[in-house]
């Protein structure tokens, strides 16, 4: 079967899903935006001078923040919504699989990540008139890497709602944890980078602040990016199959 | 009463030379202690509507999930047109198409024919190759004035013919109906038993439909399977499961009160009791529920040897909900009540 259909089906429809209510999808922006905002001029009225010097670190952690969490919501939410909807054994019953289904779904995501990012990027530089190194040949790699890890969660997650339900309240938690993970000190603790989002984190930050280009960052770095990114991808899809057949057993796959 | 023979375990399979278009074998599923369907077996036949019938909590949904692989069976198996739905899948839904939660299974924020193309990409159809079926689904279920319109602004009738176009959204030869006509209209329900049966009739689809509407089986079915409390009870045609139990009840009307020795034979040996006699303007009249012909014969001797003079005799209608009940009242209530 052409997946070319299945992609351009379920790219569609998250379009219109995004597009068809426009108040709330920019509300969604805005939120972020103000979100920044606050942590900006927040921190310049409290802080004065002082926030210039890390106000490049928290762009690129923001700008990081923004897309993981889109990642990984678009999954763990979205497969959540799904089955209160009563769409889900929709999904499951495609001729395509639902694991096929599914991993079109987090590219499509993927892609609505990367335009919020690009969107709060922008939006950041120009309140901060901050300039910082963006070459997309460095920085779509990094990025696509390190959201891999997002992914990798947001498959667990998902997982875990299929069969519990209403777990909502963690997926927010996970969330905060994000920021914890993009700001771990992995120069100083350097066992931090095999957590999610890290390594990717500090590559970003030094690619987008002082301007190394991806070629010029260790191999050793990048082969952990890499593991990373692959690894948490394959674990969580993995443990979300294996959710999905106990979901199955259980009988509970389709129930909000 | 004596319980009516139905036939169970998948009798119609030898019906037909052709390969079923679903066939389940000794299928079971149990979730700990709780068995919520045991060891059912039966065959679909292409191009034939099936109805699904069950109280509250005997099985019904497990049943139709576990046929499509939504829920794993603890044993047992279930082919579509000839294919494992469980172990290849995606080979099986190919041909398959299911309403399962009647309105609650489309997008109500896509347009009618945005979900419409939706669920015939999520099968491999571009919107262009599929676009003259989806017009004819459109007509056909009256939707095509409400084409572009959110699912969400329609009402609840709309909203479940449009789940019902979208499982004809793209080309399958069976599909598996869950309470389809569940809070439609009088002619909402009338629109879509003419379209299930058209389907059945003209597109040589197969359709597994569950309802709790009698008059919707009745109409449509060309066969009832009765589950209850997990077990297939009763897979016969409507007429079959109507004239079982039609032959069984009898209201006899004699000129007068028959003699006491009488009427206590008539309770001894046939259940009339002094409560069940009633006077009319042309006498007094019973009722009787006996086990065939031979009884009633029996029974009027009785009648007739006592000098009774016996105006009429009247075999009581039944209908799908006399058999219905009867098939499952042999489960205990406590067993009924169960949620699965």
């Amino acid at each position: 079967m052409r997946t070319t259909v299945l992609v351009s089906a379920i790219a569609r429809k998250q379009l219109i899903l995004l597009t068809r209510y426009p108040l709330n999808t920019a509300s969604q922006l805005v939120g972020l935006y103000i979100f920044f905002a606050l942590l900006f001029f927040g921190g310049q009225a409290i802080g004065g001078p002082a926030i210039g010097e890390s106000l490049s670190g928290l762009i690129v952690g923001f700008f990081l923040f923004t897309m993981s969490v889109t990642a990984y919501a678009g999954l763990s939410w979205a497969l959540t919504r799904e089955a209160q909807w009563g769409t889900l054994e929709q999904l499951y019953m495609s001729p395509y699989g639902f694991g096929r289904v599914m991993a079109v779904t987090v590219g499509v995501n993927l892609l609505v990540s990367l335009a919020y990012g690009g969107f709060i990027l922008a939006s950041m530089l120009l309140t901060t008139g901050r300039t910082l190194t963006v070459d997309p040949l460095t920085i779509v790699p990094l990025v696509v890497l390190t959201l891999g890890s997002a992914i990798g969660v947001g498959f667990v997650f998902g997982g875990l709602a299929l069969v519990y339900k209403r777990i909502e309240n963690i997926f927010q938690l996970v969330q905060f944890g994000f920021i914890l993970l993009i700001a771990a000190p992995v120069d100083a603790y350097p066992f931090l980078r095999v957590f999610p989002l890290a390594q990717g984190g500090n590559l970003l930050q030094r690619a987008m602040r002082d301007g190394v280009h991806l070629w010029e960052f260790a191999p050793t770095e990048l082969f952990v990016l890499v593991a990373t990114a692959v690894g948490y991808t394959v674990l969580g899809y993995l443990f979300f199959q294996r959710s999905s057949d106990k979901a199955r057993r259980d009988g509970v796959l389709g129930h909000y | 009463m004596s319980q009516p023979s139905v036939m169970v375990d998948g009798d119609h399979s030898t019906e037909f030379d052709s390969t079923p278009a679903v066939s389940v074998r000794h299928l079971s599923k149990s979730y700990g202690d709780l068995i919520a369907v045991d060891d059912v077996s039966f065959d679909v036949d292409s191009g034939t509507v099936v109805g699904l019938l069950g109280p509250n909590g005997a099985g019904k949904t497990t049943l139709i999930k576990s046929m499509l692989g939504l829920v794993v069976p603890t044993s047992g198996t279930v082919e579509i047109e000839g294919i494992s739905v469980h172990d290849d899948p995606t080979a099986a839904y190919g041909h398959v198409g299911a309403m399962l939660e009647g309105a609650r299974n489309v997008y109500w924020r896509l347009s009618v024919r945005e979900n419409l193309e939706f669920f015939a990409g999520l099968a491999g159809h571009r919107p262009s190759e599929v676009r003259e079926r989806h017009d004819r689904l459109l007509d056909q279920f009256g939707l095509a004035e409400k084409a572009d319109v959110a699912v969400n602004d329609l009402s609840r009738g709309m909203k479940q013919k449009v789940a019902l176009a979208c499982t004809l959204s793209r080309d399958v030869s069976v599909a598996f109906l869950d309470e389809p006509t569940l809070g439609l209209d009088v002619e909402s329900s009338m629109d879509l038993r003419r379209e299930l049966r058209r389907l059945a009739d003209h597109d040589s689809m197969t359709v597994v439909l569950s309802s709790h509407d009698m008059d919707v089986i009745e109409d449509v079915c060309d066969r009832v399977l009765i589950v209850n409390d997990g077990h297939l009870v009763a897979d016969d045609t409507v007429r079959n499961l109507v004239d079982l139990f039609r032959t069984q009840r009898y209201r006899l009307t004699l000129d007068a009160l028959p003699p006491d020795a009488t009427r206590t034979r008539l309770a001894e040996s046939y259940g009339v009791d002094d409560d069940e006699w009633t006077t009319t303007g042309e006498g007094v009249e019973f009722e009787a529920t006996l086990a065939d012909g031979a009884e009633l014969h029996a029974l009027l001797g009785v009648l007739l040897d006592a000098g009774c003079a016996v105006h009429g005799v009247t075999s009581l209608d039944s209908d799908l909900g006399d058999a219905f009940l009867e098939l499952t009242d042999r489960a205990s209530p406590a067993e009924r009540g169960r949620e699965r």
